[in-house]
């Protein structure tokens, strides 16, 4: 049976009927249409579907819809502002740490998480901080550089 | 060298800002109104006659609105060469391996469509079945295509030069073998695709593919249409590394779906059929031996593998060829042989892989020139420098290095890891270890015969001046490719890259072959600065006519005309472009004529100014059986050195450092290039260490999924140097060839080399997963003690 | 992949959760984390029509220090855990586990309750509960019991709680002055792994004498569930803590004390070894925390 939910998403707020059996990562490329947000293996192994729920970087594949009602979400499409790219993105763009581009929108939040949290990551910690995100294309190395140039 | 304006640059690239923030399409965002799902019923047997197939109880499910089997698909073989179609859209008699295609299902939801997919019943008889190279090839061995006979797929046997006698003038002779795992690509996105008939009978699909060129071809032939009325696009592709270069069964099945239904279809392949489906890298069992002279001299190769190939021959002919003729450089060899068997069993079929059929070949041989290079005493960078083939050389199966910078690369490295201070002092339990390797720059020859054009490009300029629309259909799949094509277009018209926009991917916008075999930049670069030239060179004759100056006393840089002499008056021509922009408040009032006002006059003059491009190789290789394979116009090559830290007690590997150099002539755009250097060494890296695809004894694989199929993390890549080592390619588009796969080539023998510099064990199976490795020390200290 | 229809239920408090699970017993599961709960309705390896939330019960997730011990909710996450300056002061071995468990998405969501009730013998938090001896908190609507860690696991993806029951937390003792822990996993990447073995060790000494006064050992993925290494913990009372006897001790847990299968991950033989290495190393280190070294 569906479920009434409400939901903050990239400053907007929803209200929405799920059904109970329905992911986060789903309820938000299908339902809301917001496509940023990626799958690239539904198993919570991979991160390309990640976003910010409640402050915390989570795979979007394994949260139920119906587990976020009530939540604040940040994706992909609510980084950049009318002045465009976050600087974060600008510096993925500059560095060339995108390639096919399929992991970028869930390593740049992995990334902008990392840096709210923590300005100025070690190189270990930047690395900790998108381990949970793979790339196939990239071997991290510029990723790695963008996010360095991003920390204070 | 010349000097450009936009190429050789670190350029952003023109598709990263979409994708940085998440508005870049790729086929799995888009919704058609109306549209259904698909579903595949795959086999869940290695290998099993089917004796009938009941798709009543599916169909009779509401919502479904289309249930196809091979009666509806016809029994139209395809594959990937014309050399070999042995595959049907579904199974007709047999299917051959746990996830053959057997029918599939359109319904309103993917729900449903699952739902009636298990609904289908099937009658089975079950055959023996064989999962190994070993098995498949016994005598008595289930046979999986009647017409080939032990199970073998295709065998090459090759000799150039004579390797026996060049072994028996030998001095060192060394034997050795070398066992490497199936792979899987592991891109991050899944193949996903959407067919749609038009009410003129039109079939577009928008796919997830690497070459939509071939994929169009097969469609076509597949569901017998015109290869006009199928028109295959690509949106953006979460990459391909080999696996996309071939129409799929889920493509053509979505389309006869499409067809069935008069609907859109959307099907998508999870992650565990990605794995199903495979086309990876195949298993390579390797023999080789290599002679040298005392002085270090190469003298010869003798060179046997076994491939396992899996149910079907996809890439394979191509494959096992690859593996053969790639063998014969970097170095001077003048005797080499080679016998390859590519052998048939009841597993997923193989394919092809960044660095098709030559890494685990080059793996095991790059051990052997160490091995030389210990036993003399030599250093393995003086060896190899020695044997390096130099620009203008030819290789014994005649393959040709119109440009070569590997010595540069060699000292590259040498210099940016300290080599020459590290070797023979590194620390116990730390070892450095290097290798090189070489790519081709573009197949010579297109996978089915042909005189085609391997690449057609459009450069249309926009009627109101100054922006030029290139229209492609090769594919970017992440490498880079549009970029690097605008820039080359910016470049030869002498306009800004901000004043370029592209189009690819399309099979309407012309022939490209695709991104395989590292041939896009070479292959479209030339045709897309044959194009450019040719509408710049439109401009110009309209200029030469309005200012009455000679065409060749003109050229166009950085947005502006350039007069070799005096510059003419030109006020008539701004006067006259100005009338044209009423309105406008940016007219230009600069001390040169701009590119803008120029093609505003051609265009008014000539009308739509377009100029076109296009290219094959010329001629190329030999004329024995099999000489095509291994043929470029050009070839890029590598060099790298690895460092590492071995754990004695748990055999746990750490790739401390890797420098890489790669000539890819000249570079279009610096950081893309380093890009691929780093992304091959990731993927090598992965290959080496832990990537490795497991099936059990039904021919299941196990770890079907990206936590148990092991690639690269963040918290596994090493530091990376990568040096780009610039030559001239005389066949390049402004001297550029290919790095997208010759990088991958050095990675694991280098990381071999420094495993045993650091342990004193030659490891001869990959991956070196630390319980492989600590086996291997534990078997050497037995050795040393007896 | 499409998960199967079920009900969703989202209590907020235990006893609601109690209630719930006593009307659909065996057809309802606890969602905690869902980072394998999800999974494998996903993969279709479990079945349910039924879901329990926990999300929303109230104090699941907290961490608290009581006078001699702390409780760590089930549903704390990985991430919590690690970031608890209660844990990072007390308990280095079981923030080891926690900082090891998959990647960074993962250990935002998995919790120790689900780790724990997953029972999977290469559990990366499991190694450490054994070897702080924790006690695990399980209620049914009657009431609550607190029982041993080492009794709680019966099987690989089996516990002992009842199909009414619920895991609320652990009760892990303070330990001594003295004392150190620490864990250690072994695999093939150094991210999003799953364990070819893992081991965890508690060494407590007597700084006067230099003689070690208690030690617990655990193992995991080398026997149906984690487990303790008996023999090898005897062989160290009394002993002076030094490379001698941690060495010792290894070779002891690897030949007496475990009990491994070969699997796609890696052969019995080479946990057997490993477990020797891994033992001795998590000895070693948890000797040097005991000194305060680190």
């Amino acid at each position: 049976m569906k479920k009434i939910i409400n939901l903050t998403i990239n400053d907007q707020s929803h209200e929405i009927a799920v059904e109970p059996n329905i992911t986060l990562a789903d309820l938000i490329r299908y339902q809301l249409g917001l496509t940023g947000t990626k799958k690239g293996c539904d198993t919570g192994d991979c991160g390309a579907c990640t976003v910010v729920l409640d402050g915390e970087v989570v795979n979007s594949c394994l949260v139920l819809a119906v587990q976020a009602n009530g939540s604040v979400i940040e994706t992909i499409e609510g980084l950049a502002t009318d002045e465009g790219l976050h600087p974060l993105q600008e510096a993925f763009v500059e560095k060339g740490a995108i390639q096919c581009g399929f992991c970028s929108p869930g390593v740049i939040l992995s990334a902008k998480n990392l840096l709210d949290k923590n300005p100025s990551p070690s190189e270990q910690e930047i690395r900790e901080g998108i381990s949970g995100n793979l790339c196939r294309c990239t071997g991290y190395k510029k990723i790695f550089d963008a996010i360095e140039s991003q920390s204070s | 060298m010349k000097e450009f304006d936009i190429i050789s640059s670190r350029a952003h690239r023109v598709d990263t800002p979409d994708k940085a923030t998440g508005q870049a399409v790729y086929t799995d965002d888009i919704s058609r109104p109306g549209m259904l799902y698909g579903a595949l019923l795959q086999s869940p047997h290695p290998h099993a006659k089917i004796i009938s197939i009941d798709t009543s109880e599916a169909r009779k499910l509401p919502g479904v609105k289309s249930v196809i089997t091979s009666k509806e698909a016809g029994t139209i073989k395809y594959g990937v060469s014309p050399a070999r179609y042995d595959e049907n859209v579904f199974a007709v008699d047999k299917v051959r391996y746990i996830g053959d295609e057997i029918a599939a299902v359109a319904a309103v939801s993917l729900e449903i469509a699952l739902k009636a997919v298990e609904l289908i019943q099937v009658e089975y008889e079950l055959l023996p079945a064989v999962f190994t190279v070993e098995d498949a090839m016994k005598e008595g061995a289930p046979q999986l295509h009647k017409d080939f006979s032990g199970n073998l797929c295709a065998e090459v046997h090759q000799e150039f030069g004579d390797v026996d006698a060049a072994l028996k003038e030998s001095d060192i002779i060394k034997t050795s073998t070398m066992k490497s795992k199936r792979q899987d690509g592991a891109f991050i996105e899944m193949q996903v695709c959407i067919a749609e008939f038009d009410n003129r009978g039109v079939l577009t699909l928008v796919t997830s593919t690497q070459v939509p060129h071939y994929v169009q071809r097969t469609v076509a032939m597949v569901l017998g249409m015109d290869v006009g009325k199928v028109r295959v696009k690509k949106p953006y592709v979460g990459a391909g590394f080999g696996i996309k270069a071939a129409a799929n069964p889920m493509e053509l099945a979505c389309c006869i779906l499409a067809r069935e239904t008069n609907k859109p279809v959307k099907m998508n392949f999870t992650r565990e059929q990605v794995f199903m489906y495979a086309r990876a890298r195949h298993q390579f069992n390797h023999t080789i031996t290599t002679g040298a002279k005392k002085d270090g001299t190469l003298m010869a190769i003798k060179h046997e593998c076994v491939l396992d190939g899996g149910a079907y021959t996809s890439f394979g002919i191509a494959t096992v060829y690859y593996t053969g003729s790639l063998l014969g450089g970097p170095y001077k060899i003048a005797n080499m042989s080679y016998d390859g068997y590519r052998v048939y069993n009841n597993k997923p079929a193989c394919g092809a892989q960044r660095g098709h059929g030559a890494v685990i070949a080059r793996a095991l041989f790059e051990q052997q020139v160490d091995m030389i290079a210990e036993e003399i005493g030599m250093d393995p960078m003086e060896l190899r420098i020695k044997n390096m083939m130099e620009a203008g050389d030819t290789t014994c199966n005649d393959l040709n290095m119109s440009s070569f910078g590997m010595s540069e690369c060699i000292e590259a490295v040498r210099t940016g890891s300290d080599w020459d201070q590290k070797k023979g002092n590194m620390e116990p339990g730390k070892g450095i270890g290097m290798a090189c390797g070489f790519f081709v720059s573009g197949a010579g020859y297109p996978i089915y015969r042909s005189d085609t054009y391997h690449g057609t490009v459009i450069v249309k300029l926009t009627e109101d001046g100054g922006t030029a629309l290139v229209y492609t259909a090769s594919a970017e799949i992440g490498q880079g490719s549009d970029t690097a094509f605008a820039m080359i277009a910016a470049e030869a018209l002498g306009i800004p890259l901000e004043n370029i926009r592209l189009a690819s991917g399309d099979t309407d916008m012309g022939v490209d072959l695709g991104a395989y075999s590292s041939r896009q930049t070479l292959m479209t670069g030339h045709a897309t600065k044959e194009a450019a030239d040719h509408a710049k060179a439109q401009v110009l004759e309209v200029l030469a006519d309005q200012l009455n100056v000679p065409v060749e006393e003109m050229d166009i840089k950085k947005g502006f005309i350039e007069f070799a002499g005096d510059t003419p008056d030109f006020t008539a021509l701004r006067t006259r472009y100005i009338k044209e922009h009423r309105g406008w408040t940016d007219n230009p009032d600069s001390e040169k004529l701009t590119f803008t006002e120029a093609s505003r006059i051609a265009f008014l003059e000539k009308g739509s100014i377009v100029g076109t491009g296009k290219y094959k190789p010329h001629d190329l290789g030999g004329k024995f059986k099999g000489a095509a394979v291994g043929t470029s116009p050009a070839y890029g090559c590598s060099a790298q050195v690895a460092e590492v830290t071995v754990d004695m007690e748990t055999g746990q590997v750490t790739i401390d450092n890797i420098t890489d150099a790669h000539d890819c002539g000249k570079a279009i755009n610096m950081t893309s290039v380093e890009g691929q250097m780093e992304g091959s060494i990731s993927m090598g890296i992965g290959e080496a260490m832990h990537e490795e695809v497991i099936f059990n004894d039904k021919g299941q694989v196990l770890n079907n999924d990206l936590a148990e199929y092991k690639i690269v993390t963040s918290m596994d890549m090493p530091q990376v140097k990568a040096v780009v080592v610039e030559s001239d390619e005389p066949n390049g588009p402004y001297g550029a060839k290919e790095v997208g796969e010759g990088a991958i080539m050095p990675t694991i023998p280098a990381i071999l080399n420094a495993v045993y510099n650091a342990t004193g064990v030659r490891l001869n199976e990959l991956p070196l997963t630390p319980e492989r490795v600590y086996h291997a020390i534990q078997d050497y200290k037995n050795r040393v003690k007896k | 992949m499409l998960l199967p229809m079920f009900d969703f239920h989202e209590p907020f408090s235990i006893q609601e959760a109690l209630e719930l699970k006593k009307t659909h017993k065996e057809n309802s599961k606890f969602l905690a984390g869902g980072t394998d709960l999800l999974v494998h309705l996903k993969k279709k390896l479990i079945s349910t029509d039924n879901i329990i939330s926990l999300s929303k019960v109230k104090d699941l997730a907290r961490i608290t220090k009581e006078e001699n011990s702390v409780i760590i909710g089930a549903c704390a996450t990985m991430s919590q855990l690690s970031s608890s300056p209660i844990i990072q002061e007390n308990f280095k071995a079981l923030k080891a586990g926690c900082d090891n468990l998959g990647n960074h998405l993962i250990r935002n969501r998995a919790t120790i309750g689900g780790n724990a009730c997953n029972a999977s013998p290469a559990g990366e938090t499991l190694p450490a509960l054994l070897v702080y001896d924790a006690l695990a908190i399980l209620e049914n609507t009657e009431g609550k019991k607190e029982i041993p860690i080492k009794d709680f696991f019966t099987g690989p993806g089996k516990s002992c709680i009842h199909t009414e029951e619920i895991l609320t937390g652990f009760r892990l003792p303070i330990p001594p002055a003295n004392s150190g822990a620490h864990y250690i996993q072994l695999g093939k990447r150094k991210s999003s792994e799953i364990n070819v073995v893992n081991v965890a060790a508690f060494l407590e000494y007597d700084p006067s004498t230099l003689k070690i006064t208690k030690t617990r050992i655990a193992l995991g993925s080398v026997a149906p569930t984690p487990v303790r290494a008996p023999k090898a913990e005897a062989s160290l009372l009394g002993q002076t803590p030094e490379e001698e006897a941690f060495f010792a001790a290894g070779e002891i847990a690897r030949r007496d004390d475990c009990l491994p299968i070969d699997d796609f991950r890696g052969t019995a033989g080479y946990r057997q070894a490993m477990v020797g290495v891994l033992t001795k190393r998590t000895l070693a280190t948890a000797f040097e925390q005991a000194q305060g070294l680190l």
